[in-house]
């Protein structure tokens, strides 16, 4: 009994031990992913294609919703316990990591070739060094996924109206004004979510003074100047004019809105060049399917220049880096590469997740001419031409304008006091 | 002469024993285990929160030590963690006491020979077994006034003052908020309750009964005083459950707008994590570590909780 209870003891505090190694395993080498992004039935899909290719090569990935990555991620790295391979987001949460990851410049010559960064969108490639100390050009991790943040318009809804997708101000008041006597959310916005609000002003403040909010970022201008307050008042009168439903501060981006748009509730939403990857879920609702139901478009102009501006804000979705725990080094390369560029990256842009970070991939399938065609219009033409990012720097800027967001819509403060609170917690980045 | 002898020999020191040293503190042993245990897992990272919130950091890199600055932009500049405290107090006292009320009230009459009163039971005491983010996710779309339950029934039934903004205006955030979390632990408090009622010395009803006491008499001074325990009960699980409220809150309004049902952990959690700032994050952690140890010592000792052991 007691010898029972002893190899049961044994093995109890071994199995742990054995779920978190990584290395060598049945003659393998095993290498460790862990991130929120891509979603764990895609991840499966290039591990899948990966592992075909690379026989001697086992990954270990393990997926998480965001929140609870945060919390992992920071745990493995207080025990230094991190896996080999790690997703991140560019700016500060890369920089937070930045002394447990190698760098990757050389690496990417290697496998890429000299004019390795040409192969890469620009946005992504300047995107995944933000942040870096002055004089560090290095990379600290590379995108895997880009995209842009845009509008989309609900085709049918549009069609049986006979408008167009709105160009100005005036006219996204004329197409609010019909939506709303039938029942129909002019723009559906699930602002309970502090991204989706921000990536709304976003548009608005790009729409009225193009980068200057990342000088503002960096102390040249100040969150007060009036473009700021400005753009602060349009997305108060996207709320006083109709044209957001009533409780969107209330309603959360998924699955809040997205049920309704895809119920088709919803004339027009702001979401991302990743509103695509809902054709590809299993049986999608009929909007959905082939995505046929929807459209990309542009954010109306609300300055009078007769239409909005040819560049759409975007930058990286998610993106990858290898920790200075890697066990082989070398299989962590090839598994990222993969990723990047390689059979894993095919098999992730079947799936429409995103817009591809690496130039020149593209789905094998389409399920309708349609989505093949809103397909180019991402990567074909707006995708190069995107020269801003869609991310702020700092994390509290970020969470400020967010809250200031709220507080004006909900009619808390005046939009000048709402851009105050932002300059408020601005500091000089570090 | 023989008695002062044993008496001079007591007094010589014995040698030492491990076996009487062992059987003298065999006690101490026994809980040496569990002692350990509440070093590691409770004590340590007490210690460890406590330090973290000296420091300027992000939880990754080498924190900075800054002495108590985070506790004095804590009380002195932040409003969220005020509001957060002010959100506190009005779920301790908008939940605890409606969901004991009504507890009370399901319990008195499924305690009764009423049909289908265990599939009632069931049913009342489910929202208490589904997940907080289920729950989350069902009431937000009930809530919504574009689409959601509430305002489509004041459209069609002509109600319009039912057509608000639940959870995104923050004056009603915080309430709505509230009466969600009311609806899933009142099962759990007539369960409290039937528990009790069950429990109630017969004889005493019966003499009541005798006695010609009225229903209202019988429940204001005779049931309710009996159900003592039960009270206190509730009163102290509330409001541990109320310091410790993530999931529900998360769910709903992500503690928003502008931080308006914003509570202590979900305020913690911004701060650690996506804000990056385990260092400030620790100093609130700490502050209600402290709350919760006021508010229970409060409970036990002014209230006279000896509920744990019946008198």
């Amino acid at each position: 009994m007691k010898k029972c209870m002893l190899f049961l003891l044994i093995v109890f505090l071994l199995l742990p031990m054995a779920a978190f190694s990584s290395g060598q395993k049945e003659g393998k080498t095993v290498v460790t992913f862990r991130s929120w992004s891509p979603i764990r039935e895609t991840t499966n899909k290039m591990i899948a294609a990966f592992e075909a290719n690379n026989p001697d090569i086992k990954i270990k990935a393990t997926i998480f919703n965001y929140p609870e990555y945060l919390v992992d991620l920071r745990t493995r790295a207080a025990s230094d316990t991190l896996p080999d391979i790690i997703g991140l987001e560019p700016g500060a949460f890369t920089q937070v990591y930045r002394e447990f990851l190698m760098p990757l410049r050389d690496g990417a010559e290697k496998y890429w070739g000299k004019n390795w960064q040409d192969k890469f969108y620009p946005i992504g490639i300047d995107q995944a060094r933000l942040g870096n100390p002055a004089g560090d050009e290095n990379f600290y991790g590379l995108p895997v996924l880009d995209q842009t943040i845009n509008l989309w318009y609900t085709v049918p809804l549009f069609e049986e109206a006979g408008f167009e997708p709105p160009k100005t101000y005036d006219e996204l008041l004329e197409v609010a004004e019909y939506f709303n006597r039938k029942g129909i959310a002019p723009l559906m916005v699930g602002a309970l979510d502090g991204w989706l609000r921000r990536d709304v002003y976003m548009q608005l403040i790009h729409n009225i003074a193009p980068g200057l909010i990342y000088k503002a970022e960096v102390g040249e201008a100040k969150f007060t100047d009036e473009p700021f307050v400005e753009a602060m008042r349009w997305w108060k009168r996207l709320f006083d004019d109709g044209i957001i439903q009533i409780g969107a501060l209330g309603l959360s981006a998924y699955p809040g809105s997205m049920e309704l748009i895809e119920g088709g509730r919803a004339a027009m939403f702001p979401m991302g060049a990743w509103w695509q990857q809902q054709a590809t879920r299993p049986s999608p609702p009929p909007l959905s399917k082939g995505l046929v139901g929807y459209a990309p478009m542009r954010f109306p102009d609300v300055t009078d220049k007769g239409g909005p501006p040819e560049d759409l804000l975007g930058g990286i979705d998610v993106m990858l880096g290898i920790t200075k725990s890697a066990k082989d080094l070398d299989g962590a390369y090839r598994v990222l590469v993969d990723f990047i560029s390689g059979d894993a990256a095919q098999a992730l842009i079947n799936t429409f997740n995103d817009l591809p970070a690496f130039k020149g991939l593209n789905p094998e399938f389409y399920e309708t001419e349609h989505q093949k065609k809103v397909w180019k219009i991402f990567t074909e033409e707006w995708m190069p031409n995107v020269r801003y990012a869609r991310q702020l720097v700092d994390a509290d800027v970020k969470q400020a304008f967010e809250d200031a967001l709220a507080a004006v819509a909900a009619g808390e403060v005046t939009p000048e006091k709402g851009m105050q609170m932002v300059q408020d917690v601005w500091t000089p980045l570090k | 002469m023989a008695s002062v002898l044993i008496t001079e020999r007591q007094r010589v020191p014995r040698p030492w024993s491990l076996k009487k040293m062992v059987s003298k503190n065999l006690g101490l042993l026994f809980v040496a285990p569990a002692l350990v245990l509440f070093f590691i897992f409770v004590l340590y990272p007490i210690f460890y929160v406590f330090r973290a919130s000296l420091l300027d950091w992000n939880g990754v890199s080498q924190g900075i030590y800054i002495g108590l600055k985070n506790y004095i932009t804590l009380f002195t500049e932040d409003r969220a963690f005020k509001l957060s405290l002010r959100n506190s107090l009005y779920w301790i006292f908008l939940t605890i006491f409606p969901q004991m009320f009504l507890g009370f009230i399901l319990a008195y009459i499924l305690n009764s020979r009423i049909i289908g009163r265990n599939i009632l039971r069931a049913i009342f005491y489910m929202p208490a077994i589904i997940s907080p983010v289920v729950i989350g996710i069902v009431w937000q779309r009930i809530f919504n006034p574009f689409g959601g339950l509430i305002s489509d029934i004041g459209r069609t039934t002509g109600m319009n003052f039912l057509i608000q903004p639940y959870l995104a205006d923050p004056k009603l955030s915080i309430f709505s908020c509230i009466s969600v979390n009311v609806w899933r632990w009142t099962g759990f408090s007539m369960l409290m309750y039937l528990a009790g009622l069950q429990g109630l010395q017969k004889e005493v009803m019966d003499a009541a009964a005798v006695d010609g006491v009225n229903l209202w008499q019988r429940i204001r001074y005779i049931i309710w005083p009996m159900l003592r325990n039960a009270h206190l009960t509730l009163i102290l699980l509330g409001v541990i459950g109320t310091l410790k409220e993530f999931a529900l809150v998360f769910m709903l309004t992500r503690g928003g707008p502008n931080h308006a049902s914003e509570m202590l952990p979900t305020y913690i959690f911004l701060k650690a994590f996506p804000l990056q700032s385990m260092g400030y994050a620790s100093a609130i952690s700490v502050v209600l570590l402290l709350l919760a140890l006021g508010l229970t010592l409060f409970l036990v000792v002014v209230l006279s909780a000896r509920f744990l052991f019946y008198e």
